[in-house]
């Protein structure tokens, strides 16, 4: 076999290797395979289902909060806020018409006069004696302040 | 159907990069190459553009940015001296077939949302979306303190084009986004195949095009990189050592010396990428080369740099005094080299690299070695100026590492047994 043959046959097996192994990573990123899904991150990882509620809440409030006001948006822990970056980092792009600020903002220990004016919560109950929820959607509630 | 219009709006910046068919070498081309360089340089007129009338206070509109792009492509439709007929590399049945299956995957895992990367929701698209909102780039926006982690003076090139098509198109898509990487790894395999071809024939060229097609579109998934900076990125890069690998002609340096421009403005990584370009070419002794086609993207990160430091948002750019942590050189090549088999045993390297091991002489294929090799060298050292670097490691060397991997296809192209007989030639 010459050289060139061998080369040739090289690289058609290892295509064809890396296509195998390709088409098993995408189908195994779980079904239906051939549907779109709801959002762009669905089968994109493990923790797509905790980014996937942000996605779908946030266009559901935006009309609910004027726009240019203050939001923050996080998923409480043990009812609480906290830093949790992804989701308020994500909000500041599906909110491009309001003022995102870090979920610092909605602290138990923030001043009352340092509040954000609406906390948006993902996926569970945010507790707080200054905010009184406005809506509820399967994927979280929108709270607004009452100083 | 919305994101898919805006996917289609690319086809503005492919319009201007229509000027490049000027050049006799491209007009040579294949179509699907000649469309990918027309998309390459077009990315990049449209993203300088976009930053010029940024920065001359221009508002960005359908006008503004439509008419000077089609002005540019327009140009490609002057008369230009009659060329000798000349009857480009087509591509033969059954590669074309194997190629369009992995494109097929490739938009598939796109379209299902099975390749998206994280920092699409955190990073380029609230950038792209707040561009376009604010119809320039949002100086505002970048300096907000609390929005830091978005790295305010990261290159712009992505979010601006992204900005450019929501324009177009009236709103901003995230699943446009996602779209547009199937795309461009298409476009980079299909530029990499005209410039071959001259060199390795029909065949064999559209081989090695299905193997880095197939290699990019695995890595992507891999590593998640849909909406991201790393495939626009890959594409300037191949298109610059395409060119330059294959060919040292005029046409052939004005597309390379414009794809490394892109390249310097879409990640930093890029400009990284420029000044490994530019030594290697350096070592093979193509100085002038080296210099014509980096001092465009040196230009280009110089004055971004500036506009960066004006406007108070210096921050990746100022880390090069950064301390190098020497004593991380274990941790950082242990971390990387359990990450880099891509849960496949080192699949995507025995592919770039088993070629190679079958080749005479890998002289023909000193650059994009050198290339690649540098491209992994400057990949560690970047992560060296981290005190505690293991988890950036995790989270990103599968897709930086990237660059090498088609460094090393190309180098494996290059360096065919029948190129070094010369019978390969047409």
């Amino acid at each position: 076999m010459s050289r060139e043959s061998l080369q040739t046959i090289i690289v058609w097996t290892v295509s064809l290797l890396l296509f195998a192994a390709t088409v098993v990573r995408v189908s195994g990123r779980g079904g239906p395979l051939l549907r779109k899904p709801g959002t762009f991150v669905d089968h994109a990882s493990p923790g797509a289902a905790e980014v996937r509620k942000v996605i779908l809440l946030l266009p559901r409030v935006e009309p609910l909060i004027p726009r240019g006001e203050v939001v923050t948006v996080f998923r409480p822990m043990d009812g609480r806020s906290h830093n949790d970056h992804d989701n308020y980092l994500a909000a500041v792009g599906l909110l491009p018409h309001h003022q995102v600020i870090p979920p610092f903002s909605a602290f138990h220990e923030t001043p009352p006069e340092h509040l954000a004016e609406w906390v948006v919560a993902i996926g569970e109950p945010f507790v707080h004696p200054h905010y009184r929820v406005v809506a509820g959607f399967p994927e979280g509630w929108l709270y607004r302040v009452a100083r | 159907m919305n994101d898919l219009v805006w996917l289609a709006s690319l086809a503005l910046f492919a319009l201007a990069g229509l000027v490049t068919w000027r050049l006799a070498e491209i007009r040579r081309l294949d179509r699907g190459a000649r469309a990918s360089v027309a998309l390459t340089c077009g990315l990049v007129f449209g993203a300088v553009l976009m930053y010029a009338e940024s920065v001359a206070g221009i508002p960005w509109s359908r006008l503004t940015l439509g008419l000077p792009l089609l002005i540019i492509g327009a140009a490609a439709f002057r008369r230009t001296p009659a060329a000798a007929p000349f009857e480009p590399a087509r591509w033969p049945p059954l590669p074309a077939a194997a190629f369009a299956a992995v494109a097929l995957v490739a938009f598939h895992a796109a379209a299902t949302a099975r390749m998206t990367i994280g920092d699409l929701l955190l990073f380029w698209g609230p950038k792209a979306r707040h561009f376009f909102h604010e119809r320039a780039i949002d100086v505002a926006f970048l300096k907000f303190p609390h929005y830091y982690l978005m790295h305010p003076d990261y290159p712009p090139l992505v979010p601006l084009t992204w900005a450019g098509s929501s324009i177009v198109v009236g709103s901003f898509s995230y699943w446009g986004a996602v779209y547009t990487t199937p795309v461009v790894l298409l476009a980079a395999a299909l530029a990499f195949r005209g410039f071959a071809a001259g060199t390795l024939g029909a065949r064999k060229s559209a081989a090695f095009a299905t193997l880095l097609l197939t290699l990019l579109v695995f890595t992507a998934v891999a590593a998640n990189t849909a909406g991201g900076g790393d495939p626009y990125l890959v594409l300037f890069e191949t298109v610059a050592l395409s060119a330059l690998t294959f060919s040292d002609t005029r046409a052939a340096r004005i597309v390379a010396a414009t794809a490394l421009a892109g390249a310097a403005l879409t990640k930093i990584e890029g400009a990284a990428f420029v000044a490994a370009m530019a030594l290697s070419l350096i070592a093979v002794r193509r100085w002038r080369t080296a210099a014509a086609v980096s001092i465009p993207a040196a230009a280009l990160v110089g004055s971004w740099v500036g506009f960066a430091n004006h406007h108070g948002l210096l921050d990746g750019y100022a880390r090069a005094e950064r301390q190098l942590h020497l004593g991380n050189v274990g941790l950082v090549l242990g971390t990387a080299a359990r990450r880099l088999g891509y849960g496949a045993f080192y699949l995507p390297w025995i592919a770039a690299l088993a070629t190679l091991v079958a080749s005479r002489t890998l002289r023909r294929a000193a650059l994009p070695l050198l290339v690649g090799v540098l491209s992994i060298a400057y990949s560690l050292y970047f992560y060296l100026n981290e005190p505690d670097p293991a988890w950036w490691i995790r989270a990103s060397v599968e897709r930086v590492m990237i660059t090498p991997l088609m460094c090393f296809v190309v180098a494996s192209a290059a360096c065919h047994p029948e190129l070094v007989n010369g019978a390969g030639r047409r």
